[in-house]
């Protein structure tokens, strides 16, 4: 699988951070001001059409999300875990390990049990976003693929993952960092100043064979033509493998792994939170660019209710570490403030909801402007409303640990 | 077509960008300027909409605020490196808008007599209409010397400082220290209210409005000041808005001169105009 995951030589050593990436560039792009509303309750209908519905029939399993531990979110705070700006490995290690068996409230041999059989193939997708300050940190993927190897996981049944592999190099995932262990990008670019080495013989993306067709995300009447912020439609090709009314899955969800471990990290995006939710449901499809003005933080929900993610995702981490309350998604120093904290839960909504308070309440106590408005937090009622996860924030019970 | 008529087209088609300096290249420090770091290949520069080829989200605030260029070089110091970012902005208070909605809570460093703030990882600078970018690439925020070294050499290259008189229109009492920001679309409006859909005052990146916080008795309030063209304008921007306010907003009063609010929260907002001017008060404890 990994060879037809094509690379693209970098233009030049400036390209640290890269092309666009608009999967996080739009979403800051709006940070809330163009936000779809739920589909569901009392709110108003859908501007846009998208198969929610489907995703909705089909019979979900034992490990559907919430998971299970709906509202349940576990947050280790540990101030060792940063020494002098570096992560230490052996505290992040404990971190991970006293937060997973917080949550389960068993060992955490018996909490692999819970969500994993040794057999399974389980992709971890982490945030490269943003390094060296605020992306997920590789020590505390570390200790996850250590838990699971610890309990019978081969190395080669475990995958690193992101949507745009020239990011993972850039934030520590590497064959040297992990041995034995595949990272896989789900699609490449062509990170060159005009380049066209993206696009095969035939006018398609080289990318287009890692996505499978058969899985899709629909937003009826969206594509991705002339999309506002995107210079030329072949910008927006090249960075989103298609153009239609369509977001392929990755066809590593949907053909190879067969659990999910989302690992991101704690930042905002305008006034709402760029964590959990957010780390899947605009990583895990292509052509989502489209999405962010018509749907937004909507597609943080709807594209987890898809069974591929809905019924694999077992455990979702929050790398707090370090945390970014304005200016994200990308890093910005000013705003990063060290949190030496981890969050645990199977409910990514409920994770994102106590993210989102948190954030709330560092901005105010930094003299951040600071709104509100329940738009940017109205895609997690909305899967409160789905029976995806808890919202309310009365209805999540948080866990606090410290060392 | 003939070869003159293509050396005619060749002509008349933008340069391509390993062909001419088309940034602020002679701006940035040269290689070895700063003692031990070496530039690492040439200078990069990004125009108009090439930026979202550089930023990692957030693109479109620049955009919002007047964004023309940025030139960008990587300097090297054994295994270390370091970035400058120079922002060319389309006019002062594009570059200062910018900056404000970065910088956060200013701490310069000492003996440093320019616009910035510096941290371990970065540090930001403001002058006349560019805003800079120095990082350190590391993570390690070790650096903070040479961060400070790359600023000071560009401050010397850059244009004399000019004022930004808009922010003069906020009154000083009360005003919180470090809270004024300028707004020139609804990006920059978002952190404070959601007025409406898109551009709710019609600021389109040519008016640029002025805000900060004050602290009264009873709380801490938002006073932000728009001054459009002329008064037919700030009306123009006073119907829209009326005409478009987000579902969130529940208007009390509502004349040809004033709007009176209430906001999601349960806290009060008034919209004044007043000849060329809207001002608005957000975050009142008691309705006005």
């Amino acid at each position: 699988m990994t060879a037809r995951y094509r690379s693209m030589p970098t233009s030049s050593a400036v390209d640290r951070r890269e092309f666009v990436r608009a999967a996080t560039g739009g979403a800051a792009l709006v940070g809330g001001l163009v936000l779809g509303r739920p589909a569901v309750g009392d709110e108003k209908p859908a501007a846009t059409e998208t198969n929610i519905g489907d995703f909705m029939k089909v019979p979900r399993t034992r490990l559907s999300l919430p998971g299970l531990f709906p509202g349940r979110v576990v947050k280790v705070t540990d101030s060792r875990v940063l020494r002098d700006e570096r992560v230490d490995a052996k505290v992040a290690t404990e971190m991970v390990e006293k937060g997973i068996r917080t949550l389960t409230g068993r060992s955490t041999t018996d909490s692999f049990g819970l969500f994993f059989t040794r057999s399974d193939v389980v992709g971890i997708k982490v945030n490269p976003v943003g390094p060296p300050l605020i992306h997920t940190k590789p020590e505390v993927v570390e200790a996850l693929v250590k838990w699971l190897v610890d309990n019978g996981v081969s190395r080669k049944n475990i995958v690193i993952w992101d949507r745009f592999e020239a990011m993972l190099e850039q934030a520590g995932y590497t064959a040297e960092r992990f041995p034995g262990i595949e990272i896989v990008g789900l699609q490449t670019m062509d990170e060159s100043e005009n380049g066209t080495s993206w696009r095969a013989a035939d006018g398609s993306h080289v990318s287009a064979a890692n996505f499978d067709q058969d899985v899709f995300y629909l937003a009826k009447g969206v594509v991705g033509k002339n999309v506002r912020g995107y210079p030329s439609d072949a910008f927006y090709h090249n960075q989103h493998v298609f153009t239609g009314e369509k977001s392929f899955f990755g066809r590593l969800l949907t053909q190879r792994l067969t659990k999910l471990v989302n690992v991101a990290a704690f930042k905002n995006t305008g006034n709402g939170v760029s964590m959990a939710t957010k780390n899947l449901g605009y990583g895990a499809i292509c052509n989502s660019g489209r999405l962010h003005q018509p749907l937004f933080f909507k597609v943080c929900t709807e594209v987890l209710a898809a069974p591929v993610v809905r019924d694999r995702l077992v455990l979702n981490l929050v790398d707090g570490i370090r945390a970014q309350y304005e200016g994200g998604p990308d890093k910005d120093e000013k705003f990063v403030y060290p949190n030496a904290s981890l969050y645990f839960a199977t409910d990514p909504f409920a994770l994102d909801m106590t993210g989102h308070r948190e954030l709330v309440a560092k901005r105010k106590a930094m003299g951040v402007p600071t709104n509100e408005h329940p738009r940017f937090t109205e895609f997690l009622y909305y899967a409160e409303k789905l029976g995806l996860g808890v919202a309310s924030p009365e209805k999540i019970a948080l866990v606090e640990v410290r060392a | 077509m003939r070869l003159p008529a293509l050396l005619a087209l060749a002509l008349a088609l933008p340069a391509p960008a390993a062909a001419a300096p088309r940034g602020d290249e002679h701006l940035l420090p040269a290689g070895g300027a700063v003692a031990g770091w070496q530039a690492q290949g040439a200078a990069r520069v990004y125009s108009g909409s090439e930026l979202y080829e550089l930023i990692d989200g957030g693109a479109e605030i620049y955009f919002e605020h007047g964004f023309e260029r940025v030139t960008v070089r990587q300097y090297g110091n054994r295994a270390d490196e370091i970035r400058v970012e120079l922002y060319a902005m389309r006019n002062p208070a594009a570059a200062l808008g910018i900056y404000l909605a970065r910088c956060g809570a200013e701490t310069p460093a000492a003996g440093f007599d320019e616009r910035h703030t510096a941290g371990r990882h970065e540090l930001l600078l403001v002058r006349n209409r560019f805003y800079a970018v120095v990082s350190d690439l590391t993570g390690r925020g070790q650096r903070a010397d040479a961060l400070l070294a790359f600023a000071r050499i560009l401050a010397d290259r850059l244009p004399a400082r000019e004022p930004v008189p808009v922010l003069d229109l906020l009154p000083r009492e009360g005003r919180v220290p470090g809270s004024e920001r300028l707004i020139r679309g609804p990006l920059a409006l978002q952190p404070f209210v959601l007025l409406g859909e898109d551009d709710a005052l019609q600021l389109a990146g040519r008016v640029t409005a002025v805000a900060a916080g004050y602290q009264a008795a009873s709380g801490r309030t938002t006073l932000i000041l728009v001054p459009y063209a002329d008064a037919a304008a700030a009306r123009r921007a006073f119907e829209h808005l009326l005409a478009n306010l987000d579902s969130e907003i529940r208007p009390l009063t509502r004349s040809a001169e004033r709007l009176v609010f209430r906001d999601y929260s349960g806290k009060y907002g008034e919209v004044r105009l007043s000849d060329a001017r809207l001002e608005l008060t957000l975050g009142l404890t008691k309705q006005p």
